[in-house]
């Protein structure tokens, strides 16, 4: 098949004019035009926050933002890349947190600052509502804010436009370890088994697996009971062979 | 935006097969998958490893004679970026207990247990703190810890099946035994894992386990595993110094044949320093970025195989270096979602894989490898896939066809994702097929190293996807995340240990380098190559012509 | 009744007792307290500065989130909420240019058209419930207790964002009487409690407290009905030193819930020597509502 005629665009990166091909993301077509990445570029998958970009379009007040890994570059597009913000991380020590909002406030008074402007949110990338997480956390709602922030990839956009001066992505990351750690209910079930893996439960059952032959180890393999994928949490394999009696339900 | 009108058309003959395909599969009639056998006659013709021509044996350093992909050889038979005679030793720019090279989940939980065993700690790392593979990992995480169902003799059992029976058993057996505390480890961080409101964890299923045992957080598992890792080492900077867009370039060994530090390159400056640690972890991740036989990856950026060129010099052997991991179905088109992954779930839902003529050629629910190399056969034997745009292969996969089937809105309920990316460039995956191909996600084997962390070099430890035998020739889902927490872990701990009791002072070397850059020039290689190499290049190709001067002349580059 | 709410941070965090005392009251009133969902902290303090619009916004916003809520009315019951949106509310209806700069800046929310009335809780109580009403449901009558009303500062001024005329505060007495307690005749009703000096002269605070304190006792009281979660701290927490004139510091929210039979939220405080729910219950006032919990 032909490959079909590309169709060249300009855009402009940091006020230079380039010819790009139509369709490429705005990092692509920076490689195109010549760059080579050092900064502004991580994983090329959306999710590491390293290629933050804000860009003007020609005739429109607005200030937008983008992921340059995931977004067609534009025809007249006028951007620049912010691979770095300062933004100040409060260290702390975690385990002495009490899991209380005020471990929050303590660590990160400006944030009783924000003056709800919300050109945190507008630039966000990711659309996390960075000024209602940051509301949510004013009034002690951590839970909330946890989820609500959870999409963060920490490209710091945010911090580059806030009025209050509030790094507010290191705010949201505390409140999501506060809840992970702290808030949310504990997994019973994991305690149990890294205890039983501390104190060496499974050492005889792995060391008899580990002494098999390939043929023998095949033969479990094979011979496995499978949970069916629907099963749920309440499932008794009928085959108990490799699991410990004092767990059994 | 969109499909342009050469596809538009293909896909018309999808259009034309569908309603036939639907009743089919409705009715229970699908196409017959393969049996054992047709299974590795596939796999020995058609997956990318088996591809004759596609490796050559190594000529040079500790593992001569052994067959890996020619992009990692063309790395490996290859010089130091620098001349270690113009190196001066005795200039030591920083000093510590413990180096960490690689800022992903291996070198981060690394960093963190050499803290708590008492080292000083510097994790040195190419780009930023977290820009690894470890951020990308969206699946989930295996750990065996409901043990009324389940154990890690179960999790054993599948990982031996997993990597075809040819794992290092001392270092599954370690993955597997540890998994319940390095989850443990994670939630008491503050680790936000799905949970029912009881605190028991969410699990899922997946291919290749005997039991639901895959544990994540969203669909960010790994995003989320690293930033709390990250952050934890961001509170301990008093003991753990972190250095980016530093990478290390070579290993430094001693008069004892130690590994006592390392060279780092500032790649903004340009500058080299020298850092002088008791011990050393090497964490640096996989190799997607060669774009092994041209491959699209699913890897960062800075997935170079960095860690393999410096141990392979320092005289490490490698481990199962063969065998790499091919994701079968990798977004191909628009261009822009190059590489990124397409969930098993659209497959495991019954989405039909097709070729140029709307034909099936594949039962769509074959294993990863057998998959991947049905693809491969329908483009290079058959002719058939379907011709990219923008050059390259594609397979169609019918996502439309689950509408019909599980009714209307399906994909958008299943998919939120997956719509939402591919919307946003004009292509509505409820109405329209997706395009896929195999695209590289992991390097299975690696360098060799023990069960303790530990390598043959004393000094030297080694955690994290640079790593190779864990897993065999094939990992698992949610395997990997686990073994970069499992190893980084017991890295950091024993290098501490190590730091603290065995480190001897001695003589810095660059020895080995100038001797394998003797052993090249001896084996008559000759190459442009230097390595190792750090970042990919993807500057068109006109303008790389045009930069003519590529290093100083005069006052700038 | 169904009315916009806007509790605002402090009653999430320290004063929980007073938003939860709120809903349970107005619940009992047949008044649904419907909580917006999505607010901002009001501002906490309203900006004098005259061309300061950056301190609107925070309160703007909230009266958009109220119109979009579609009610014409925003309930809050913290003193300083109050003042800060009644006057924000104020300010942009009477400067149609103001409220266009705020609704231009605010390019991502639906215009705010400026007809929210902010209204505290007790002009709720006095103007949608009455009065008569409030006593006709009264179920555990505060017989023989003597309550001293304080309207601290933020209620009623400045005069044009007072919920009474400044020379005629009556309805905190009045809800004190149609709940069977006795208001006392209270001087320094309008006295005020230092507020924001308890950071940083923590001397004026104390003071203003004992000033506050002993004209109550003066009077009679046996305990102080406030609505502001800050005047309710800085009175609570600087009675330590002042022996006999130590007294229980209570929300009317309180009272009102304890009256109407449902959980008025008081929190024993072993610490605290002038604890309201151990002298509720030493007058007997306590049992209706202990069933109730
Ligand atoms: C898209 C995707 C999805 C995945 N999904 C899953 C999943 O669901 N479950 C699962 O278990 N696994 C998954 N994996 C695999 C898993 O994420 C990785 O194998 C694992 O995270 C690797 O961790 P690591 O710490 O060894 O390497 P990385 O996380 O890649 O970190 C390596 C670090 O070393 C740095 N580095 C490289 N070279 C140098 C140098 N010369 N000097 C200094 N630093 C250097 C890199 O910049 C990077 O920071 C996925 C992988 C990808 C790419
Ligand atoms: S919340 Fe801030 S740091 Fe996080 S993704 Fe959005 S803009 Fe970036
Ligand atoms: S940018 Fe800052 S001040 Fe503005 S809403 Fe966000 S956190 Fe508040
Ligand atoms: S490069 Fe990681 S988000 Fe774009």
């Amino acid at each position: 098949m032909e490959a079909t005629e590309t169709k060249m665009i300009p855009i402009y990166i940091m006020g230079k004019r380039y010819e790009v091909p139509e369709g490429l993301t705005i990092m692509k077509a920076m490689e195109y035009a010549g760059y080579q990445y050092i900064r502004g570029c991580g994983c090329r998958g959306g999710i590491c926050g390293a290629c933050g970009t804000i860009y003007r379009k020609p005739g429109d007040y607005k200030i937008y933002s983008a992921l340059a890994c995931q977004t067609a570059a534009e025809p007249d597009m006028y951007l620049t890349q912010l691979p770095f913000f300062p933004a100040n991380h409060v260290p702390s020590n975690y385990a002495e947190l009490e899991g209380v909002p005020e471990d929050i406030y303590k660590l990160y008074p400006e944030l009783f600052r924000c003056v709800a402007c919300n050109a945190c949110s507008k630039i966000c990338p990711m659309d996390v509502p960075v000024m209602d997480v940051i509301a949510y956390i004013k009034r002690g709602d951590i839970e909330k804010a946890a989820f609500e922030a959870f999409d963060c990839i920490q490209c710091g956009l945010c911090t580059s436009r806030c009025f209050a001066e509030a790094p507010q992505f290191h705010i949201m990351q505390l409140a999501r370890r506060i809840y992970g750690g702290k808030l949310a209910p504990k997994a019973k079930h994991n305690a149990e088994a890294a205890q039983a893996v501390r104190e060496g439960k499974f050492d005889a059952m792995l060391n008899q697996l580990m002494s098999m032959s390939t043929e023998e180890i095949k033969k479990e393999y094979i011979e496995r009971e499978i949970e069916p994928e629907t099963a749920g949490d309440d499932w008794k394999p009928k085959d108990a062979k490799w699991l410990i009696e004092e767990f059994l339900r | 935006m969109g499909y342009p009108e050469s596809l538009k058309n293909l896909i018309k003959k999808i259009e034309e097969t569908r309603p036939d395909r639907v009743e089919k599969k409705k009715a229970g009639i699908e196409i017959p998958a393969m049996t054992l056998d047709e299974r590795a006659t596939l796999l020995e013709a058609h997956h990318p490893d088996c591809i004759p021509g596609t490796r050559r044996e190594l000529k040079v350093g500790p593992s001569q004679g052994y067959a890996v992909a020619h992009e990692f050889a063309d790395l490996l038979e290859s010089k130091s970026r620098v001349d270690p005679d113009k190196v001066d030793l005795s200039q030591i720019d920083y000093e510590t207990d413990v180096l960490v090279i690689g800022g992903g989940g291996a070198g981060t939980s690394a960093a963190l247990l050499a803290q708590e065993n008492g080292a000083k700690v510097i994790l040195t790392t190419k780009l930023r703190h977290g820009d690894a593979n470890t951020m990308m990992a969206e699946g989930g995480i295996q750990a065996a810890d409901k043990l009324w169902k389940d154990s890690p003799g179960y999790h054993y059992i599948d990982t031996l099946g997993g990597g075809h029976f040819s794992n290092v058993p001392e270092l599954a057996y370690r993955l597997v035994n540890d998994a319940p505390d390095v989850l443990h480890w994670l939630e008491n961080l503050g680790m936000m894992f799905w949970k029912k409101p009881d605190g028991t964890m969410d699990t899922l299923p997946a291919a290749g386990f005997c039991r639901s045992r895959l544990h994540f957080a969203g669909d960010i598992t790994g995003a989320e595993i690293m930033r709390v890792v990250r952050d934890e080492a961001r509170n301990r900077e008093e003991d753990i110094t972190v250095l980016e867009f530093s990478p290390v370039i070579e290993l430094i060994l001693n008069e004892n044949g130690q590994c006592a530090g390392a060279l780092i390159y500032n790649m903004e400056t340009e500058e080299y320093s020298i850092i002088r640690a008791k011990a050393t972890i090497v964490a640096t991740g996989g190799s997607g970025r060669l774009h092994i036989q041209n491959f699209v990856t699913t890897n960062h950026y800075g997935a170079t195989a960095d860690g393999i060129v410096m141990t392979y010099r320092a005289g490490l052997k490698l481990k199962f270096l063969h065998t790499l991991q091919y994701h079968p179905t990798g977004c191909v088109f628009p261009e822009q979602l190059e590489g990124l992954l397409i969930t098993e779930k659209f497959r495991a839902a019954g989405s039909h894989v097709l070729n140029v003529d709307g034909e099936q050629f594949v039962y769509e629910r074959e294993p990863r490898d057998v998959e991947a190399a049905a693809y491969i056969k329908e483009a290079n034997e058959r002719g058939k896939a379907v011709p990219r745009p923008t050059g390259g292969w594609g397979i169609w996969l019918d996502s439309p066809m689950l509408e019909l089937i599980y009714g209307e809105g399906y994909i958008k309920r299943e998919f939120p994702g997956k719509c939402k990316q591919f919307g946003r460039h004009g292509i509505d995956i409820s109405k329209e097929p997706m395009i896929v191909y195999p695209t590289l996600h992991y390097q299975n084997g690696g360098v060799e190293f023990k069960e303790t962390g530990e390598t043959d070099i004393p000094g030297l430890f080694m955690a994290g996807e640079v790593g190779g035998g864990i897993h065999g020739e094939n990992r698992l889902m949610g395997n990997s995340l686990l073994d970069i927490l499992v190893f980084g872990r017991i890295a950091g701990a024993n290098a501490a240990i190590y730091a603290k009791e065995k480190a001897q002072d001695g003589k810095m070397s660059l020895a080995h380098v100038n001797a394998y850059n003797k052993e090249v020039e001896e084996a008559g290689i000759e190459t442009e190559v230097v390595s190792p190499m750090l970042l990919p290049n993807y500057i068109e190709k006109k303008v790389r012509d045009r930069q003519h001067s590529s290093h100083y002349v005069g006052n700038i580059r | 009744m169904k009315l916009s709410y806007l509790p605002g941070c402090t009653l999430k965090t320290k004063a929980q007792d007073l938003d939860l005392s709120t809903v349970a009251a107005m619940e009992a009133l047949d008044v649904e307290l419907e909580e917006l969902p999505r607010w901002n902290c009001c501002g906490t303090v309203f900006s004098f500065a005259d061309d300061d619009l950056m301190h609107q916004i925070a309160p703007v916003r909230n009266l958009i989130r109220a119109q979009e809520q579609g009610g014409d009315k925003l309930v809050t019951v913290c003193s300083f909420c109050f003042n800060t949106l009644k006057r924000a509310s104020l300010l942009v209806k009477e400067n149609s240019d103001k409220l266009d700069t705020l609704n231009t800046f605010m390019d991502e929310e639906e215009d705010y058209t400026g007809n929210i009335n902010v209204v505290h809780l007790l002009e709720v109580l006095r103007d949608e419930v009455g009065w008569d009403q409030i006593e006709g449901k009264v179920q555990n009558p505060l017989k023989d207790l003597k309550v001293a009303a304080y309207y601290g500062c933020t209620l009623h001024r400045p005069k044009e964002a007072a919920i009474e005329p400044p020379n005629k505060l009556e309805a905190l007495n009045d809800l004190i009487t149609a709940l069977g307690a006795t208001p006392v005749d209270f001087p320094d009703m309008t006295t005020c409690c230092g507020s924001y000096q308890a950071v940083a002269n923590p001397e004026i605070v104390i003071n203003r407290t004992r000033e506050i304190l002993s004209s109550a006792k003066e009077s009679g009281a046996e305990m102080i009905a406030v609505s502001c979660p800050l005047c309710e701290c800085n009175l609570r927490e600087n009675q330590k030193e002042l022996g006999e004139l130590r007294m229980p510091i209570i929300y009317f929210t309180q009272l009102l819930a304890l009256a109407l039979g449902v959980d008025p939220h008081l929190h024993q405080c072993e610490k605290n020597p002038a604890d309201a729910r151990s002298f509720l219950e030493s007058k007997g006032l306590l049992a209706a509502c202990t069933a109730a919990e």
